[in-house]
């Protein structure tokens, strides 16, 4: 079949998933999940090998005729949104059950549908104007989703947040998509990089994209909206709906000519964004705002690839530029599956304790044992462990800096820091990761409704273990993946469409084979060896410590405290002390707080300011008659001014 | 047939060697104090004996409590493997094999502190929370170490990119490997294997709860760990291009033997330093690589 049938079908039962998902979830489910594997197959047709898909019709929709393509660029997007969209739906479908949420749960099932739908109609359309149509359908979408559970205040903030930070975004892209309507004479899209006058225009890409991909500093509204969502929209925001963002960069960069500054602002923004944005992580208490915020560095890697893949290009295209293109665009597919699969984990520990906050987790493993082996593998994952796929794409990402630093260009001292600071984040995710795992996990329960956990059903697991499974695969054999990616990269730059993938990364997914085969035998012949000379079970030795308690284990706070102090200049913590008090103390405590330093300490403010202005022009209106014929006085007499201190001259 | 007997040839001599660095430290140290000191083989007949004892687990950790120290010796035993060994060169390698060997030894620190992390117990909890902290500094000077390496030869795998020049640019290198030696095995002046207060420890306080087996597994681990160090500094930074396979096998063993006793010259003379200078330390241990690579960076550009 055609990827346009697939599509058209994918389409069709999708839009009767929005009708039938208000009274039907079971046919929702059916159909929703028959939409997102036909939508996976039209993409998989194009990346082994079927030619691009093109499709223009007279049929015009806003007075624009419609212009539908499917080439490499979109269809791995696509298989992004597939993959991801349907693990959601059949964890939603479980997670998200009438019976616990009789009112949100058939208005969440419509507008998941409808967020899907949108996704798909953005990768597609090739219209400026069918795009803006598409992409403002699936930030609306995307905001009925965070606001499911409206009921909370805070839940409600997050999704105002969401809307006025995207919309500020949009309004870029409004201004992007318009001009360059103006400026070409048509709303339609496609490879212009000849027409060098359209350069500036990236600029307001990299602005209205970069809302959406949540680079730092405009990640603003990310952390709230990926915490307080249900936990199956946090996975597809974060492991899809950011990546739209990204997709946007990507397109038009390659699709328009490039300013010689943009690959340095790209690769810088890129480079800060990881570091920072896993800094900000580490200090998190609350599970999935760790999550979140570990979005921001990951996009941050991608990035990094792709501001020096269009150093590559603007330099001779060098090979260099293609690795860390290919790492860019396989870090898109990669964080898409350990990052979903990690909110489902998270999830899952939400679902079976109430809490996000980690310091009153712990000692999960036992009750929830698969989720806790899953967020395990998908914490590895993410903290770029081999023999995993996160590894794969920084190590492409990698050869792609150092590439850039042995041919020792000027594009060299824009990566020898970024590789550096690559370094110091992927560190800094180890660290990160280690601690969400084990303090979430490991050791004793620290409070009651830790204790009282229970492990999540089939309906959530199974999507947990297909993520899993693509966390695996492709880690163990990224060659496979090779010519996808290199379809992809050959839409960004046509000189980079080269099939064979490079000798090493053959190697490496055979050393990964035999490092994942070797670490599994070690453990089991561990565990046999340990068990053959006899098992003493006993209290935590602790050198001998007497009355060891839940309390007294390392919380997420103490872990992360001496990395985030070295942060502290930028995360700024607020710390309450109430000190023990007098010879009979009747209690203390201490709080410590985590602002959004970006919002709380820089946008806060100057929208204060904006707002008393606004408050104190309000005055002028009082509703006094008398007052407003003042005005309007006023106002005749400064035109008649005007015009006569115009009329001299 | 070859590749596979080098193969074997090497893991062997990884593994057997390895636990002979602790017992030369040792015997540096006794002879610094003016003591007799265990003999150089007491590691092995550590691992030995801890090999056949029995386990003590505590109630509360699970399967990835023995699964971890497995998981990081694999990882250590690869990132050993890669290393090329002087005359010898590597059995294999690719463009890019080195950042392998740096995640390599992340995995291993995950394998670790995740063990740790299993038994609920604060001064384990604090152990391997400095060690993935101080880690970030410590890979951040790597990494430089690493650019150095592939500025000065143009190369990004191991192969061919440990080919040391002379002059203030290999100095400053060694300076700053020696400090990341120093830090990722967690010796005097980051760490003090002897010291039996938990409050100031590394690695030690986080293997508190091991016993049996799998701490024997967790000590050679440390030990190849440590050995990786030392052949991967004397590698970068001692010129034996021109040497014939004895004799660079030979320079080898000598920078090997230097470095080790160097680690018990300094932990004889040296104090542990407080906490809070440690990031200091490596800091300037960091700047060092940064130097070294700058350095680097002059000397082919003219």
């Amino acid at each position: 079949m055609t990827p346009g049938l697939l599509l058209l079908f994918a389409a069709a039962v999708m839009a009767a998933g929005i009708a039938v998902g208000l009274r039907w979830p079971r046919a929702w489910l059916g159909l929703t999940l028959a939409g997102t594997i036909a939508a996976l197959a039209a993409a998989g047709v194009v990346l082994v090998g079927a030619p691009d898909w093109e499709w223009r019709s007279a049929f015009s929709v806003g007075s624009e005729p419609l212009h539908l393509r499917l080439d490499g660029l979109s269809a791995m997007f696509l298989v992004l949104v597939s993959v991801v969209g349907g693990a959601g739906t059949v964890y939603a479908h479980e997670y998200w059950p009438d019976r616990l949420y009789p009112e949100s749960a058939p208005r969440g099932r419509a507008w998941w549908s409808t967020l899907l739908l949108s996704l798909g109609w953005v990768l597609v359309s090739s219209n400026g104007l069918h795009f803006l149509l598409g992409w403002e359908l699936f930030t609306v979408a995307a905001y009925f989703l965070i606001t499911l559970e409206r009921a909370r205040p805070e839940v409600r903030k997050a999704g105002w947040l969401y809307l006025a930070a995207s919309h500020a975004g949009t309004a870029c892209l409004f201004a992007f998509f318009a001009t360059l309507a103006a400026r070409t004479g048509s709303w339609d899209l496609g490879p212009m990089r000849e027409q060098t006058g359209l350069a500036p225009l990236l600029w307001l890409v990299l602005a209205g994209f970069g809302v959406k991909a949540g680079l730092f500093p405009l990640h603003i509204w990310l952390p709230s909206a990926h915490a307080n969502a249900p936990s199956h929209v946090s996975a597809i925001m974060s492991g899809v709906a950011v990546k739209m963002g990204v997709y946007g960069l990507v397109r038009f960069s390659g699709w328009l000519p490039v300013p010689a500054a943009a690959g340095w602002v790209v690769l810088g923004l890129g480079a800060v964004s990881a570091l920072l944005g896993i800094a900000f992580a580490m200090a998190q208490d609350d599970l999935k705002r760790l999550l979140a915020y570990c979005t921001v560095e990951n996009v941050g890697i991608i990035l990094t690839g792709l501001g020096a893949a269009m150093l590559g290009a603007a330099h001779g295209d060098a090979p260099w530029g293609r690795l860390a293109l290919a790492g860019a665009l396989l870090h898109v597919w990669n964080h898409g599956a350990f990052k979903s699969l990690l909110f489902f984990g998270a999830g899952s520990v939400l679902h079976a304790t109430g809490t996000r906050e980690m310091s009153r987790l712990g000692g999960l493993w036992r009750a929830m044992p698969w989720t806790a082996g899953l967020f395990a593998l998908g914490a590895m994952a993410v903290a770029g462990l081999p023999p995993l796929n996160g590894f794969v794409s920084e190590w492409l990402v990698y050869l792609g800096l150092f590439g850039a630093v042995t041919a020792r260009g000027a594009s060299a001292w824009a990566a020898l820091p970024a590789a550096i600071m690559l370094a110091a984040a992927g560190a800094l995710a180890l660290a990160t990761f280690v601690k969400a795992a084990t303090v979430v996990f490991l050791g004793a329960p620290r409070s009651k409704v830790a204790d009282h956990a229970h492990e999540c059903g089939p309906g959530m697991r199974a999507p947990m273990l297909t993520l899993a499974g693509v966390c695996v695969v492709l880690g163990l054999a990224p060659v496979l993946l090779w010519p996808a990616v290199s379809r992809a990269a050959g839409a960004w730059h046509p000189a980079w469409a080269i099939a064979e993938a490079p000798a090493p990364l053959f190697t490496l997914g055979m050393v990964q084979l035999a490092l994942a085969v070797l670490a599994a035998g070690a453990a089991v012949w561990l565990w046999r060896r340990a068990h053959a000379n006899g098992v003493q079970r006993g209290p935590t030795w602790d050198c001998g410590y007497a009355a060891p308690a839940a309390r007294m284990q390392y919380t997420s706070g103490s872990f992360g405290g001496i990395a985030s102090g070295w942060f502290g200049w930028l995360l700024q913590p607020e710390r309450r002390l109430r000190r023990p008090r007098g010879p009979l103390p009747t209690g203390a405590s201490r709080v410590e707080r985590i602002p959004e330093t970006v919002l709380e300490r820089l946008i806060f403010p100057v929208g204060d300011v904006v707002l008393q202005a606004s408050t104190a022009v309000r005055r002028l209106q009082h509703g006094r008659l008398q007052f407003y014929v003042l005005y309007v006085v006023i106002g005749l007499a400064a035109i008649g001014a005007l015009v006569m201190a115009g009329g001299n001259s | 047939m070859i590749a596979v007997f080098d193969f074997v040839c090497r893991l062997a001599l990884w593994v057997m060697l390895a636990p002979l660095l602790p017992g030369l430290i040792n015997k540096v140290k006794a002879w610094v104090a003016g003591r007799r000191g265990p003999p150089v083989l007491q590691l092995y007949y550590d691992l030995a004996r801890l090999w056949q004892k029995g386990v003590v687990l505590s109630t509360l950790v699970s399967p990835g409590f023995v699964a971890g120290p497995a998981v990081a010796w694999v990882a250590l035993i690869g990132a050993a493997m890669l290393l090329p060994l002087g005359p010898a060169g590597v059995v294999f390698g690719f463009r890019g094999d080195v950042l392998l060997l740096i995640y390599l030894l992340a995995l291993a620190r995950f394998g670790t502190t995740w063990a740790a992390m299993e038994t609920g117990s604060a001064f384990e909890g604090m152990g391997a929370a400095r060690e993935v902290s101080y880690a970030v500094l410590a890979e951040a000077a790597m990494i430089a170490a690493v650019l150095t390496l592939s500025v000065q030869t143009g190369s990004i795998s191991l192969d061919t990119m440990l080919e040391p020049t002379t002059g203030p640019g290999a100095v400053l290198l060694a300076g700053g490997l020696f400090t990341v030696l120093l830090a990722e095995n967690c010796r005097v002046p980051f760490d003090d294997p002897n010291t039996h207060l938990e409050l100031t420890m590394i690695h030690e306080v986080m293997v508190l709860d091991h016993s049996g087996p799998p701490l024997a597994v967790i000590l050679h681990g440390a030990a190849i760990k440590l050995l990786l160090f030392s052949v991967l500094l004397t590698q970068a930074v001692l010129p034996m291009g021109d040497l014939g396979p004895v004799a660079a096998a030979g320079a080898l063993a000598g920078g090997v033997l230097a470095v080790t006793a160097g680690v018990g010259l300094v932990e004889s003379l040296m104090a542990r330093f407080a906490f809070r200078r440690v990031p200091l330390l490596l800091t300037t241990a960091f700047l060092l690589c940064l130097f070294a690579l700058l350095v680097a960076w002059k000397g082919g550009a003219s």
